[in-house]
């Protein structure tokens, strides 16, 4: 599965971060990383993430 | 309640403890063209849209609300409670909690939630429309707000009452005379914490899959939530829903009474309801601030910030900063920088779902059924402050 965030809307709260830290993370600038491909073992995190993020802006596909 | 000042004394100075301090003053307006933030009796106030942006999420910052029962002098069960749930926590331990909660807050469960709004402000509207006049407050937002909130428990509407006077009660906790009131605050947590428990209780009982049903899935390992922390975690959604809803309803009430071609132009275009409720947090949000507390020492903008420095993020003052919003009147079809309405960061509103949908059907409805609404009497406000918003407004209209 493929992981995108529309930093266009990402206000950086974090919510994916504090969802699914495998995938999600914060560097010493606090700019948003995150894997772009995840295995099937991850699904369920990312799907965690994309529903907890305030301003929608995580897709997956 | 004063904290020795660590910045220049040539910051402006708002005294935000004065009754009459409103946070829509000129005075704030001129404090934020002179400074990104001014000082205050109670540490700093930030002033700008960009500020207050990046403050919401600072890495020096914590949340600085965990310490309003000892600044109060109180302890008790109110003051376990509030030290001990999710808003008061920080790092690990509030990233279990709120991980534990989130599929309770889940848009998918909201989404089923969105018929049974409408449903409820229908019946409510029904009620008082006849009449072409009411108390936007006691017949609408107060019933409405703890309507939703039963819902989201699985309660029938008719338990609204009992639950509205124990959070009103508990909600005394706020204000200035916390520590004189703490008898009835303390009475008022103990028969929340029983009326929350007979509610898993029956839950546990007759499982389903719904807000309580989740979260007593996710009790099932209580390493990752206690029977403590899951009721800890209601107790919050009902003490943390029910005034906020009511308050910024009531505001949005006052804001299109203002502003009636804005209310005019909902009721024909009910799909703008959503960008209403947007439109209505910025000008009008509820909560005008939430305080921040400086775990370190650190430089901000230059200035100097010790360690234990209590921050008033003043959302109110940053959405209509003109350094972002060159035009910041009310205008509900306007594309708009997000507002703070719901704080932000790690602790950004858990029942923002929620509430923007429950808001969402009630204006949409509420346009539609009251036409040309009027003021019809003397309203009552909290202070222009703090959690403000209006506790009685009559309200004249004519029914459509
Ligand atoms: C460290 C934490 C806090 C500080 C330093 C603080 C400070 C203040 C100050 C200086 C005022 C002005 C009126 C007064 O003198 O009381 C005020 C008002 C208010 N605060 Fe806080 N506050 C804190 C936490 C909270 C929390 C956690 C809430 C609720 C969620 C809250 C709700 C209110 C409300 C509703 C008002 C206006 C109502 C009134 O004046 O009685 N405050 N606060
Ligand atoms: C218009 C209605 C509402 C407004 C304006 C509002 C506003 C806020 C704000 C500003 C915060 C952040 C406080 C801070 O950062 O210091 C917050 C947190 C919170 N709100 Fe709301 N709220 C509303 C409705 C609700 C509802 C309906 C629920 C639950 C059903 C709820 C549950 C919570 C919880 C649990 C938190 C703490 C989150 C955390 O610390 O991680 N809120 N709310
Ligand atoms: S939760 Fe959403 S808005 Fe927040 S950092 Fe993650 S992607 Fe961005």
């Amino acid at each position: 599965m493929k992981v995108h965030v529309n930093m266009d809307i990402c206000l950086l709260h974090g919510q994916c971060v504090i969802a699914a830290p495998e995938i999600f993370s914060f560097d010493d600038n606090g700019d948003l990383h995150w894997v772009e491909v995840i295995d099937d073992s991850q699904v369920a995190d990312a799907e965690a993430a994309s529903d907890a993020c305030p301003e929608q802006a995580i897709i997956l596909g | 309640m004063t904290q020795d000042s660590i910045v220049a004394d040539n910051l402006p100075y708002l005294d935000i403890s004065d009754p009459g301090f409103s946070i829509r003053s000129s005075e704030v307006m001129r404090a934020r063209e002179l400074c990104w933030c001014a000082r205050t009796n109670y540490g700093l106030a930030v002033l700008r849209y960009d500020d207050v942006q990046k403050l919401l999420r600072h890495p020096k910052l914590r949340q600085g609300s965990y310490r309003w029962p000892t600044l109060n002098d109180v302890t008790g069960e109110f003051a376990r409670w509030w030290e001990s749930m999710l808003l008061s926590q920080e790092g690990d331990n509030h990233s279990r909690l709120r991980r534990m909660a989130n599929p309770a807050f889940s848009p998918k469960l909201i989404t089923t939630l969105a018929p049974k709004f409408t449903e409820l402000a229908t019946m409510l509207i029904d009620e008082f429309a006849p009449k072409g006049e009411c108390d936007f407050i006691a017949e609408f937002t107060e019933p409405y707000a703890t309507g939703v909130i039963c819902e989201l428990l699985g309660l029938p509407f008719e338990r609204w009452r009992e639950l509205a006077d124990i959070a009103a009660d508990m909600g005394l906790a706020l204000g200035v005379t916390f520590k004189k009131d703490l008898p009835t605050i303390e009475a008022a947590t103990r028969r929340l914490f029983d009326y929350v428990e007979e509610l898993v209780e029956a839950r546990r009982a007759a499982p389903k899959d719904d807000f309580i049903g989740m979260l007593i899935k996710a009790n099932e390992d209580k390493s990752q939530l206690s029977d403590q922390e899951l009721l800890d975690m209601i107790v919050l959604a009902i003490f943390g829903g029910i005034d906020t809803t009511r308050n910024q309803l009531g505001l949005a009430m006052a804001t299109f009474i203002e502003h009636s071609e804005q209310w005019a132009l909902l009721a024909e275009q009910p799909e703008l309801g959503r960008a209403a409720v947007e439109e209505v947090m910025r000008v009008r949000p509820t909560v005008t601030w939430v305080t921040r507390e400086a775990v370190e020492d650190f430089t901000y903008n230059d200035t100097p910030i010790e360690k234990g420095t209590t921050l008033h993020l003043f959302s109110q003052s940053a959405t209509s900063d003109p350094r972002v919003f060159d035009d910041a009147s009310f205008d509900i079809t306007a594309e708009r920088k997000p507002h703070f309405g719901f704080g932000g960061g790690a602790h950004h509103c858990l029942g923002h779902f929620i509430a923007r949908g429950d808001m969402t059907e009630a204006l949409k409805l509420l346009a539609q059924r009251l036409k040309n609404p009027r003021f019809n009497g003397e309203v009552e406000w909290l202070p222009d402050s703090g959690n403000t918003g209006a506790i009685r407004m009559p309200i004249a209209f004519d029914p459509a």
